[in-house]
């Protein structure tokens, strides 16, 4: 079996040298660019069978919705420290007690269909979400919306809900209101005819691929250029960069083993690299909650955190293109003005083993015959989980436990199917487990920091909130902080809070940072030009990204 | 007449009992799919905990329900033809994901198989009926094909065939870059050419199996006495052939063909993850992933009524052409 396996990853191999080998001069018909009849094409991840649903409020909603087609009062840019940028909205105002937010929406808008956009459309919006429990994903507490006219809405709320601003004005798609006024149940609809202010409209749909179109009504005069773009459908990486050096996409976000050979002879492929998610070791941490091993010992987290080799492991499984994580867990460089102490502000990059062992000894952890340490008749054992196939979390793994045995501690890497590994978090029953920090709402540490209190989380082999506090963390400061944090708008207030939230979570760990995990976005030049780059990254470029999609299609230009 | 409904009792019973197994094993299974639902959301952007009670409202799942509720709520709606609402594809229905994946997947296996039964019977009619001539020695080499993995098979003439020779494409149903879909030449010959590599692969490893138990069979047909007697009427070689010794001997490969049909749609999975196509062996790939325990009932339902509905056919087929399996106690 297993001599099966080299030979079919040795065929594997050799399709990718073969098809990197030749050069991207295949290009499929129909996507060469001229400004009339320019055309690209993006691959978003999506496998197997397409399915219609553009309905913007469903959790599985066709990518391009967001952001193509419909679009936000606000946009903000989690590629680096940025204010919202107004799309739909032009300024908002809140009132002191954070209940009332006042909306003052965008002149000479238009929907796709020719009708103008007024703020009763984004009065008639939130009055939506507020009527329908099923599409009020982020659970706003509305009591009333309304257009005072038809430039300004007022929303109002039932509890203080400076914490759901960027919901309310970056991730709330507006819709018309002479449309989803017919819609029967806006949960449900798959909204095949849709209606949007955005850059694109929907030409033609099919199972395997679909066409959006250039919006003429755009209200952002002389954008988007591109006439039009086409989504595929590929089933594995493999298929993807294959795709990608024949020229058959123009766009995709992928890790690719090996990227800068592949790219070496494509003259016209270029990639930027966003990391934005750290790489963690997520533990159950709590014991109160229910959980069990030597991880609960915040000392054993912390000789974790001063054994890891970060600049080895980067070489190792990172491929060289993650960037160095904070212990704070924010981003060092994009989040810097709320990082308190400077000396939070990165992980080591060299092991410490010296203060590893100390941290160790000093709790009691006395080294074995066997070299494994073990306190109380407890070994210093514990289980790593990560998902089969993630190639880069399962080198991490095997790397982290030759570094880890140095100081005595025992990892034993397990691989389990994603969905297993999902609900071992989910419920708490894992000892160690290999994940990323998603992305928040916004930028404000606020999303990141709910991580780490107990509204989030639940007792072990109950469900903790989606993305939330899955390592059972709890410390009473930490929850006061965010309570503080929630009521209050003002930037030096929340910072005041957060340092302490920093305070303890540098000690405790119950997420060992690894490092920013790259994001590693792909382009072609030969139809398109004006992607972002490392130096000017005006979106988070992913093509998987809802609503930075449409902002980076509406500033690509056609290649000459 | 007894004979016939015993034989449709026993395939009530035995469809039953699939529909009861299909029920549970997903059940079974780590994860739940609200979770699934928001974990991957949870990847790509912010889920507050109010989202798993709107995620829930939306899917309708009732996780409430005991589980012997439910079981009878799901033998109630099969009853009416209605297979739910597939998670993964939400908010479409079951029956449309099939509707739109299966046609795929019968035109692709289906068809293979059909031409691999037919080429292996026919050349294996001709090995047997003159033993020893070159084509025997072909049967080596189709069995070699057959007792290769068929997705190593698949991967080396996608290798070889797409990325070493570009003759056929790597991936996909049709030109999507090109071609409407419809009924239009383009459109059908796009399918026929993006097919093609795929079908060979089935035909190339199924191929050997027919050829090899046809030969056999008319070698054995052969010696029978009443091809003496054909022969001693003088009867015209090609015809003694055909209709003493083939279709004689065509027998057991009929049930055998009857229940490769059957599997068309079970066996279609390995092919579609190799290609990448879009048939319903991938939609159960992205049922199982996202623990869409209505999706992978809908297929699973499809897969046990073919392999049952074959079975039934070449059962009631089988006491036609063949009297003796008829015979009573």
């Amino acid at each position: 079996m297993s001599k099966l396996k080299a030979a079919v990853a040795a065929a594997a191999a050799l399709t990718l040298v073969v098809v990197a080998g030749c050069s991207g001069d295949k290009s499929d018909g129909g996507t060469k660019g001229n400004a009339g009849n320019s055309s690209i094409t993006v691959f978003n991840g999506s496998t197997g069978t397409i399915v219609e649903n553009w309905n913007p409020f469903s959790p599985t909603l066709l990518q391009p919705t967001q952001g193509l087609i419909y679009e936000t009062l606000y946009w903000f840019n989690f590629a680096k420290e940025s204010d919202p940028t107004p799309m739909l909205g032009t300024a908002f105002s809140w009132d002191s007690a954070g209940k009332v937010l006042t909306i003052t929406t965008r002149d000479g808008v238009k929907w796709s269909d020719g009708q103008p956009f007024s703020a009763k459309d984004v009065a008639f919006t939130f009055d939506l979400v507020k009527r329908t429990p099923a599409i009020n994903a982020s659970g706003l507490k509305l009591v009333s919306s309304v257009a005072k006219d038809d430039k300004t809405a007022v929303l109002t709320f039932a509890v203080p809900s400076f914490t759901a601003e960027a919901a309310v004005i970056a991730n709330t798609p507006i819709v018309a209101e002479h449309v989803w006024s017919k819609i029967d149940d806006p949960a449900k609809s798959i909204n095949p005819n849709p209606v949007g202010t955005g850059p694109y409209q929907l030409k033609t749909f099919s199972a395997q691929s679909y066409v959006m179109e250039k919006n003429p009504n755009y209200w952002q005069a002389g954008k988007p250029q591109i006439q039009n773009v086409r989504y595929v459908a590929l089933a594995t990486a493999d298929a993807a960069t294959a795709a990608l050096t024949a020229g058959q996409v123009d766009w995709m976000s992928a890790f690719l083993p090996g990227l800068e050979q592949l790219l070496k002879n494509q003259k016209n492929l270029t990639y930027v690299n966003t990391p934005a998610m750290t790489t963690s070791i997520f533990t159950c941490a709590g014991a109160e909650l229910g959980c069990e091993g030597p991880q609960t010992d915040p000392a054993v987290r912390q000789a974790i955190y001063y054994a890891l080799n970060r600049d080895q492991l980067n070489k190792l499984a990172g491929g060289g293109f993650a960037e160095t994580a904070s212990p704070t867990l924010l981003l060092p460089e994009r989040d810097k003005k709320w990082i308190a102490d400077q000396a939070n502000a990165t992980t080591p990059g060299a092991p410490d083993v010296a203060k590893a062992n100390q941290v160790l000894d000093a709790a009691g952890w006395v080294k074995g015959s066997d070299g494994i340490r073990a306190k109380g008749g407890e070994k210093l054992s514990m289980t790593i989980q990560t998902v089969t196939g993630w190639s880069d979390y399962i080198s991490l793994n095997d790397a982290m436990k030759q570094e880890l045995k140095e100081v005595g501690i025992e990892v034993k890497p397990t691989q389990l199917s994603w969905n297993e590994w999902n609900n071992n978090q989910v419920q708490g029953k894992f000892q160690l487990s290999l994940d990323s920090i998603g992305l928040g709402a916004s930028t404000n540490p606020y999303f990141t920091y709910l991580k780490y209190t107990t509204v989030t989380t639940a007792k072990v082999g109950e469900a903790a909130q989606n993305s939330g506090n899955y390592s059972r963390y709890k410390n009473p400061r930490v929850d006061a902080a965010i309570a503080a944090a929630t009521n209050t708008n003002d930037e030096a207030a929340q910072k005041a809070q957060y340092a302490i939230i920093q305070q303890e979570i540098v000690k405790d760990l119950p997420y060992i940072p690894i490092y920013v995990n790259s994001m590693l976005t792909e382009f072609s030049t030969a139809n398109a030009v004006g992607w972002p780059t490392n130096e000017n990254k005006y979106a988070l470029p992913a093509s998987w990204k809802s609503w930075d999609n449409g902002v980076v299609l509406s500033n690509l230009q056609p290649a000459k | 007449m007894r004979y016939l409904l015993r034989k449709l009792g026993f395939y009530l019973v035995a469809l039953w009992a699939a529909l009861t197994v299909n029920f549970f094993v997903p059940r079974l299974m780590p994860g739940d799919p609200v979770d699934i639902l928001l974990s991957k959301l949870g990847q790509r952007g912010p889920v507050t905990p109010e989202m798993r009670a709107s995620t829930e409202a939306l899917l309708g799942t009732s996780s409430g329900k005991s589980l012997l509720s439910q079981y009878l709520e799901y033998l109630g709606n099969l009853a009416h033809g209605d297979l739910g609402v597939s998670v993964t594809f939400f908010p479409a229905s079951v029956s449309s994901i099939i509707e739109q994946t299966l046609p795929w997947t019968i035109g692709l296996i289906g068809l293979a198989t059909v031409i691999s039964f037919l080429v292996g019977v026919g050349l294996g009619t001709a090995a047997g009926w003159k033993r020893g001539s070159w084509l025997d020695s072909l049967i080596p080499v189709t069995t070699m094909f057959q007792s290769v993995p068929y997705f190593w098979l698949a991967l080396i003439l996608l290798f070889l065939f797409g990325s070493v020779w570009p003759l056929f494409p790597l991936n996909g149903g049709y030109d999507v870059y090109t071609v409407e879909p419809g009924w239009n030449l383009d459109f059908i010959g796009s399918v026929l050419y993006y097919g093609a590599l795929p079908a060979l692969t089935i035909i190339l490893s199924s191929v050997g199996g027919w050829m090899l138990g046809m030969r056999n069979m008319m070698v054995s047909t052969l010696s029978e006495d009443y091809m003496v007697t054909a022969e001693a009427k003088g009867l015209r070689p090609g015809r003694i052939m055909r209709r003493y010794a083939a279709r004689n001997a065509i027998l057991p490969s009929v049930s055998g063909f009857a229940i490769s049909l059957g599997f068309v749609v079970a066996g279609s999975i390995v092919t579609e993850a190799v290609f990448s196509y879009p048939g319903i062996g991938s939609a159960l790939l992205q049922a199982v992933g996202g623990n869409d325990y209505a999706l992978m009932q809908g297929i699973f339902l499809v897969i046990t009524l073919s392999v049952l509905g074959a079975n039934l056919l070449v059962d009631l087929l089988y006491s036609v052409i063949d009297p003796r399996t008829r015979a009573r106690a």
